[in-house]
């Protein structure tokens, strides 16, 4: 295990950390499979309102490769397809079969056993991943598209934990899964000569107690966000520009991919951590893509539904939880104005920067869903520079962008930006850095397409 | 609900959409945020942000003027007094000293404001706080007994050309207080020069006194010791109890300043530092240099530090984040460059005896290339992701 030295990321300590434990939620009434949390997809419905779908039947594929197959969490009838502004898929919500006492219907797909694993051929393991729905669990750099499996990756990241700080601990997700997670790293193998599997600092002692799981992590990285995010990985570890066209993988989804190519049944099982300021609330374990409010509850405030503070989306509570996500980051709304807000002390106001008496104190912090300011022309200050995970200059490459120099903003290294979105959280000017360099990144990939 | 904050939320609607004041918008707007802190939901990933805004940055760089600020009430006053051959208490020299520069403030505000106002209804884009800043920073670089007209001409000079004309605040490329100081410097070189009349009871017969940076020895006597015999000892040049501009006679009050700029991070402690070193550097190199011992050339470093407005400079103009480079190395380089460059124009050139001014501009205007060059040199460091 080599440690991979970070300096930059978001520090503060925050409320709301999940406890450990796990609980198991009851079957939800309906689930879905949503369409907005995966990047550049051109959705192909496969089915219509009323169907009746199996555990594993394909809703839609990509347009732009159709044999990668988004298939059903659940056995049911399709009660709503949900489209969005000028017909944009949504939502394929299920209504959950009731009458086969809650059994799933499975479609069996065909099954790989570890001996099979050398000899079948590189191209037979993505086409079983791509009918069983989950080839999309690979992801390739530098937008972060789903892979494209006529490329060989010089490397393939493996991260133990999800997008937001308090996203499922990999404990609670891997234990009494390791068999699944080692087989994957073999299946893995098949793809790229490079295995990077990456672990947060705090981690390792709890993951010690999974057996032989810590023989796999490869590289620590310390404990802040977004450390553990495989765009920074990356930047960390590159050395080449091919590595540039690297994959990489959640844990969680690895176990998913082992358990389709062994059992031949689409998995559905999820653990998910829903949290907000001051709780402590268990992980949770339910099934992908269960209704938002049977997890976060009734909220009675104003407060935002998030699947990750930093760089989730923001969700209703009448949708469900998207194919990539398993936190839902509830985050109170402080919608106060407070009289001369901006000269006080500040000792419980989370900060960055060394301008509230908070940052002496090591006390964990509340964080709510206000800009805390008016958005100003950019003062050239440097705090986005200096809590950039990737050592960007989003200062200098918004304005390059918005200036349509795209060969610049390319040249001070855009596609290296992982969307960690610090670079906003931390402007002063409260610029929508983050924002503008996504959809800069978008622009140029949706071009070269 | 607040009162002042209802008398706002009704008074809105006058200065909104086809209101009969909606001219005045951003005035209102000006008003009301500075007030009640506004804080919008977040729309945008990410979804939660920072507690600092541009009116807390700003603020700080107020409250770390205030130790030159109230100094410099203080002192004007006491020169004053001096000036009329009394000695005063220090509540005397303050009410004194507040005659001469609060009148100096409000009009630099006001007028300044003014500005502001207009130029934000004509662009309609919201007051930047950053004005807050220029409209202090401006007085405290000038001498007390500068008439008011002079005034109300530098700062509008120092707005208009020096930043709204480039588009305001984040596009402007000088330091707008400097900018208005150097038009005044160049335009009415007697009330500005080293000549400073200092402050008296009737401006009329104010009485003529020197700044220590147009001190000159007399043939064979030593400059630091002539420096000493005006009233320059090295620690009333380091306290700050000598004729000078308003906010730049104190070391001491600059430093404790720029430590609380330092502190809380405001201000970048790159050019701070790499500022006094390039002073210092330069300052011996010179003093090592046989001959000149009659001029500043032979001051020494510690002379060199505390005479002029060089630590209010270097502590606040410089490290105005807008008109410096926005790197790294590029701030180390920026720094060292204006200590150099002060003390070449000071030893060069005692025409321009107030050096650090025209080496902070001058320096602004090569900011952009510094950081061009930086970024560039980063950028090969890069492996290329396109
Ligand atoms: S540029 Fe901003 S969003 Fe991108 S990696 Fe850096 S801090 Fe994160
Ligand atoms: S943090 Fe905001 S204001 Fe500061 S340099 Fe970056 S973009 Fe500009």
């Amino acid at each position: 295990m080599e440690n991979i030295d970070i300096s930059k990321g978001f520090k503060v300590i925050l409320t709301g950390m999940p406890d450990l434990s796990v609980i198991q939620i009851p079957e939800p009434e309906t689930i879905a499979v949503s369409a907005l949390d995966i990047p550049y997809i051109r959705p192909k419905l496969l089915v219509k309102e009323n169907d009746p779908v199996k555990t594993g039947t394909p809703l839609f594929c990509d347009k732009r490769n159709k044999s990668i197959h988004y298939v059903s969490p659940g056995t049911g009838i399709v009660k709503q397809i949900i489209f969005g502004q000028r017909r944009r898929l949504v939502e394929v919500v299920i209504a959950l079969d009731k009458i086969q006492d809650k059994k799933d219907d499975f479609i069996q797909f065909e099954t790989l056993s570890r001996d099979d694993l050398d000899t079948v051929p590189k191209s037979k393991i993505t086409k079983m991943l791509q009918e069983g729905g989950l080839w999309q669990c690979f992801r390739q750099f530098p937008s972060k598209d789903t892979a494209d499996e006529n490329h060989e990756p010089p490397m393939i990241i493996v991260s133990l934990n999800g997008n937001d700080l308090f996203s499922p601990h990999p404990h609670a997700v891997l234990e009494n899964e390791t068999t699944f997670f080692e087989f994957g790293i073999s299946v893995l193998k098949q793809f790229s000569k490079r295995i990077i599997v990456t672990s947060r600092q705090d981690n390792l002692s709890s993951l010690n107690r999974l057996n032989g799981l810590n023989k796999h992590i490869t590289h620590i990285v310390p404990d802040f966000y977004p450390a553990w995010d495989p765009g920074v990985v990356l930047y960390k570890l590159k050395t080449t520009r091919e590595e540039n066209r690297s994959w990489c993988i959640s844990a969680e989804h690895l176990v998913l991919m082992a358990k389709l190519l062994l059992t031949g049944r689409y998995p559905v099982k999820r653990v998910v951590t829903v949290t907000r300021s001051n709780d402590k609330k268990p992980h949770i374990i339910t099934r992908q893509g269960a209704p938002v409010k049977d997890l976060a509850g009734s909220l009675d405030d104003n407060s935002l539904i998030t699947t990750g503070r930093f760089n989730g989306r923001s969700v209703e509570s009448g949708s469900h939880m998207g194919f990539f996500e398993n936190t839902l980051t509830i985050i109170s709304d402080n919608q106060k104005e407070e009289l001369f807000g901006f000269i006080k002390p500040g000792l419980t106001k989370p900060t960055a920067s060394k301008t509230f008496l908070s940052c002496l104190t090591k006390t964990p912090k509340n964080l709510d869903c206000n800009t805390h300011g008016e958005e100003r022309a950019c003062i050239n200050c440097g705090y986005c520079v200096n809590i950039c995970p990737v050592d960007l200059m989003p200062n200098f490459i918004i304005k390059a962008l918005l200036s349509d120099d795209i060969e610049d903003a390319l040249n001070y290294g855009l596609l290296d930006c992982c969307r960690c979105g610090l670079c906003s959280y931390a402007c002063p000017s409260k610029i929508e850095l983050t924002r503008i360099l996504s959809h800069g990144i978008d622009a140029h990939y949706k071009d070269k397409e | 609900m607040n009162p002042l904050k209802k008398l706002l939320d009704s008074s809105e609607k006058y200065f909104t959409g086809s209101g009969k004041f909606n001219r005045l918008k951003p005035l209102f707007d000006a008003t009301k945020t500075f007030l009640f802190f506004p804080s919008p939901k977040t729309s945008h990933i990410p979804f939660v942000r920072d507690s600092l805004d541009l009116k807390r940055f700003m603020s700080f760089v107020i409250i770390s003027l205030l130790p030159v600020l109230i100094f410099g009430i203080y002192n004007t006053g006491l020169q004053a007094g001096y000036a009329l051959g009394e000695s005063y208490t220090f509540l005397q020299a303050f009410f004194s000293g507040s005659r001469y520069v609060i009148p100096i403030i409000l009009v630099s505000y006001s007028v300044g404001f003014f500005w502001e106002v207009l130029f934000a209804a004509i662009q309609k884009h919201k007051i930047s706080e950053g004005f807050l800043v220029t409209g202090l920073l401006f007085p405290l670089t000038l001498p007390a007994t500068i008439p008011l007209w002079q005034v109300a001409v530098g700062i509008s000079f120092g707005v208009v050309i020096g930043k709204e004309v480039f588009g305001g605040t984040g596009r402007n490329f000088l330091n707008p207080a400097l900018t208005g100081r150097a038009f005044l410097f160049f335009s009415y070189p007697v009330s500005m020069s080293g000549e400073v009349w200092v402050a008296a009871a009737s401006s009329v017969d104010g009485v003529s006194g020197a700044t220590a940076l147009s001190i000159l020895a007399p043939e064979g006597e030593k400059i630091t010791s002539a420096l000493s015999n005006s009233g320059f000892s090295l620690s009333n040049l380091f306290l700050g109890f000598v004729p000078g501009s308003i906010g730049e006679t104190s070391a001491l009050c600059c430093i404790l300043g720029a430590l609380f700029l330092i502190i809380t991070k405001i201000a970048n402690f790159r050019i701070i530092i790499g500022g006094i070193a390039g002073l210092i550097v330069t300052s011996i190199i010179f003093y090592l240099i046989p001959g000149g011992s009659d001029s500043w050339m032979n001051a020494g470093p510690l002379f060199h530090l505390c005479a002029g407005g060089f630590l209010f400079g270097i502590s606040f103009m410089a490290t105005d984040p807008v008109s410096a480079p926005g790197t790294n190395p590029g701030r180390w380089i920026f720094g060292f460059l204006i200590g150099f460059f002060t003390v070449i124009i000071r030893v060069a050139n005692p025409a321009f005896v107030e050096g650090t001014m025209l080496a902070i501009l001058f320096m602004n205007v090569f900011a952009p290339m510094l950081d061009h060059i930086v970024i560039k040199y980063n950028v090969s460091r890069r492996i290329p992701n396109v």
